[in-house]
């Protein structure tokens, strides 16, 4: 099938990062990517973005910053006339450093929190950055920089939501977004830990609405995750269709936990043109359109609309990159996810296991 | 709730939530509209108006009862005179004439901006979906109308001089008008809203009747606004299409020819009323070109790219 335009692209810069956030998206053997491609060899990665019809670019990792030639990068994405948004943790980021990319033509930045307070944050993250991330919230609206806030939301801090939506209107954010924790890459593996339980989810949604309901600012984003849906989520609106992911090492992937899946030949900008990896290879095209879809997506007339689901979480939880997402409840698999749901409704004591180089 | 209890519920929730507080009925009152505010308020204000009767016609068909029939036809009466040239609407016509408007243009309705033109409609509706008990209790909003308009009727006095004093009889004659015709609306509604289910009920519709008015002074606010691009957002030739984009954080918005027409006019310096007219005096034919660039520029701002200056 024709390649539709990809309108977004996001560039992972590096999978290094001072954080150890026990839900990390990064694959599981991050420590094996490096990084592969220099500044010069980014820029030009912008410059054939743009020629396909790329507008955006999101600048993330791992950490963006630990990489020192982040300035030079981002000012190729604005020479190729890239909105380049900055995906971070909010450290290593100095007010300096951020003065220097708004120079270089950076537009806006995502900064992530892991909860409000500095306890909270260090048992989530691993480390102690809480003080860092709010420096850098102030330095980037000081820069008059747009600024969203990225908090993961999951069974220990969603009954803080009222606080976390307060941190961000006393931090001027024009945007949250509370993404409620998805159970692949490093939060599989906390599954039992981090999900919480329909009561829980119920009260933030509730606190969410009155929030949304006093103010206009900010602009607040949350959605119900898929396991509790019953119907799954359209991951990336469509795989291989308005979004294209470059990892460290330079393959191009159709989201950032593809490279996950089995048996799938992703092209590499080093080997190929950026035009030739998204319209011409094999792992690109295997999810576009629907004659891979097995029963019972291929003739659910809800298809369209969700595309089956998510692809990486179908294959964590079937083995089957291309079975229907068992967060729909006619998967054969549905099982999976209700049992995760009665796990959640038991309150009980698990240790969480940090993001590391060694995964078991 | 006893019938005390139930009418000061209402009476905090009008405390609350009545359209004296909406930051547009405060700058009128205290001096801070321009006369350019002023004429899209008693222009747009007028749709309003004009919904009235309308809506207690409604009202007068859902009552079995002659004497409840007899007070309310009143109203009707109030808006309508008992002949041509007599009653509240031709008073607001005067108004507008006082404040500088064209009558007839006004009471064609063709300037009526979409978003007071939507949130009257839905009074109209609220009123024809629901019984009679909860339509009364969505009039109650009267309850509050006296003392707005005596202040309304204060400060166009001291604030607004270049208004006629001709043109004033209207708000003159609601300070009368409204505490009657809310005190029979509140007996009935006192006297009907017996169970839990009914009181709750009533509470609601006022609640939404108040909504209603708060997001028409919201439309006319919208319309003064001088809307500009907002901060990291930027128009752009779309790099693969032949139109334009507003880039932004987290969005692109792919612009027709006309929505690029408006967004360039949309520099911080001018408001979308006047928007709106250099548009119209661009293309003179273009049917409801108005309408077009108000809803155009409220969806732009709801998406957050473009903002108030």
């Amino acid at each position: 099938m024709s390649a539709p335009r990809p309108w977004n692209l996001v560039a992972e810069l590096t999978y290094r990062c001072p954080l150890r956030c026990v839900y990390c998206s990064n694959p599981l053997d991050f420590a094996r990517v490096s990084d592969a491609l220099d500044a010069p060899a980014w820029c030009d990665v912008f410059e054939q973005a743009a020629g396909l019809g790329v507008v955006h670019v999101g600048l993330t990792g791992g950490e963006p910053s630990a990489r020192r030639d982040l300035e030079e990068i981002v000012a190729g994405a604005a020479r190729a006339e890239l909105h380049a948004h900055l995906v971070t943790a909010g450290t290593p980021l100095s007010e300096r450093r951020l003065e220097a990319l708004a120079a270089a033509g950076l537009r806006s930045v995502q900064l992530s929190f892991q909860d409000v307070d500095r306890d909270a944050s260090d048992r989530i993250a691993g480390r102690s950055f809480f003080e860092q991330k709010l420096d850098c919230a102030r330095a980037v609206r000081r820069l008059g920089l747009p600024l969203t806030l990225n908090v993961v939301l999951h069974r220990h801090n969603l009954s803080r939501v009222r606080e976390i939506i307060a941190l961000a209107r006393a931090l001027d954010a024009d945007r949250i977004e509370l993404a409620n924790v998805q159970l692949h890459g490093f939060a599989l593996r906390n599954a039992e830990a981090l999900l919480p339980s329909r009561a829980e989810l119920d009260a933030a949604s509730e606190t969410v609405r009155d929030e949304t309901l006093r103010s206009a600012r900010p602009e607040i984003l949350f959605v119900l995750p898929d396991w509790y849906r019953d119907r799954p989520k359209p991951c990336m609106g469509g795989l291989g269709a308005r979004t294209l992911v470059i990892d460290p090492s330079g393959r191009v992937l159709p989201c950032h936990a593809a490279a996950s899946l089995p048996g799938l030949e992703f092209w590499n900008v080093a080997h190929r043109s950026l035009r030739e990896a998204w319209e011409d290879s094999p792992g690109m095209n295997a999810f576009r359109g629907e004659e891979w879809m097995q029963p019972p997506c291929r003739s659910c007339p809800e298809r369209f609309r969700d595309q089956g689901g998510c692809r990486c979480q179908a294959f964590a939880l079937t083995g089957d990159a291309a079975a229907t997402d068992p967060a729909c409840s006619l998967s054969p698999h549905h099982e999976v996810v209700l049992r995760a749901r009665e796990g959640a409704e038991r309150a009980h004591a698990v240790a969480l296991r940090y993001r590391d180089a060694t995964p078991g | 709730m006893s019938p005390e209890e139930l009418e000061s519920a209402l009476r905090t929730l009008l405390a609350e939530r009545y359209h004296d507080h909406h930051p547009f009925n405060l700058r009128m009152h205290e001096g801070r509209l321009s006369p350019e505010e002023i004429r899209t308020w008693v222009r747009n204000r007028y749709y309003y108006q004009t919904r009235i009767p309308i809506k207690d016609g409604i009202i007068l068909a859902k009552a079995e009862s002659p004497e409840f029939r007899r007070e309310w036809l009143h109203r009707i009466r109030d808006h309508d005179g008992d002949g041509p040239g007599d009653g509240g609407l031709e008073l607001w016509l005067s108004l507008a004439e006082a404040v500088g408007l064209d009558r007839s243009e006004v009471e064609r309705l063709t300037l009526v901006l979409p978003g007071v033109r939507a949130a009257c409609d839905d009074y109209v509706k609220l009123v024809e979906s629901s019984d009679l008990l909860t339509s009364v209790a969505a009039s109650l909003t009267e309850m509050s109308a006296g003392e707005i308009m005596r202040e309304r009727l204060a400060a166009f006095e001291r604030h607004y001089p270049w208004v006629g004093e001709e043109g004033l009889r209207y708000f003159r004659s609601r300070t009368v008008q409204a505490p009657r015709d809310a005190a029979h609306g509140l007996h009935f509604v006192l006297a009907h809203a017996r169970s839990d289910e009914d009181q709750r009920r009533c509470i609601a519709a006022l609640e939404r009747k108040c909504e209603i008015l708060w997001r028409l002074l919201d439309a006319i606010e919208a319309a003064h606004a001088r809307p500009r691009l907002a901060p990291g957002a930027r128009l752009r030739v779309d790099p693969a299409g032949t139109g334009d984009l507003v880039v932004m954080a987290e969005r692109a918005i792919r612009l027709s020819p006309s929505g690029r027409e408006i967004v360039e006019l949309c520099d911080g310096t001018r408001s979308v009323e006047a928007i709106a007219s250099l548009l119209r005096e661009r293309h003179p034919d273009a049917e409801g070109i108005e309408d077009d660039v108000h809803e155009f520029v409220a969806g732009l701002r709801r998406v957050r790219a473009l903002e108030a200056a």
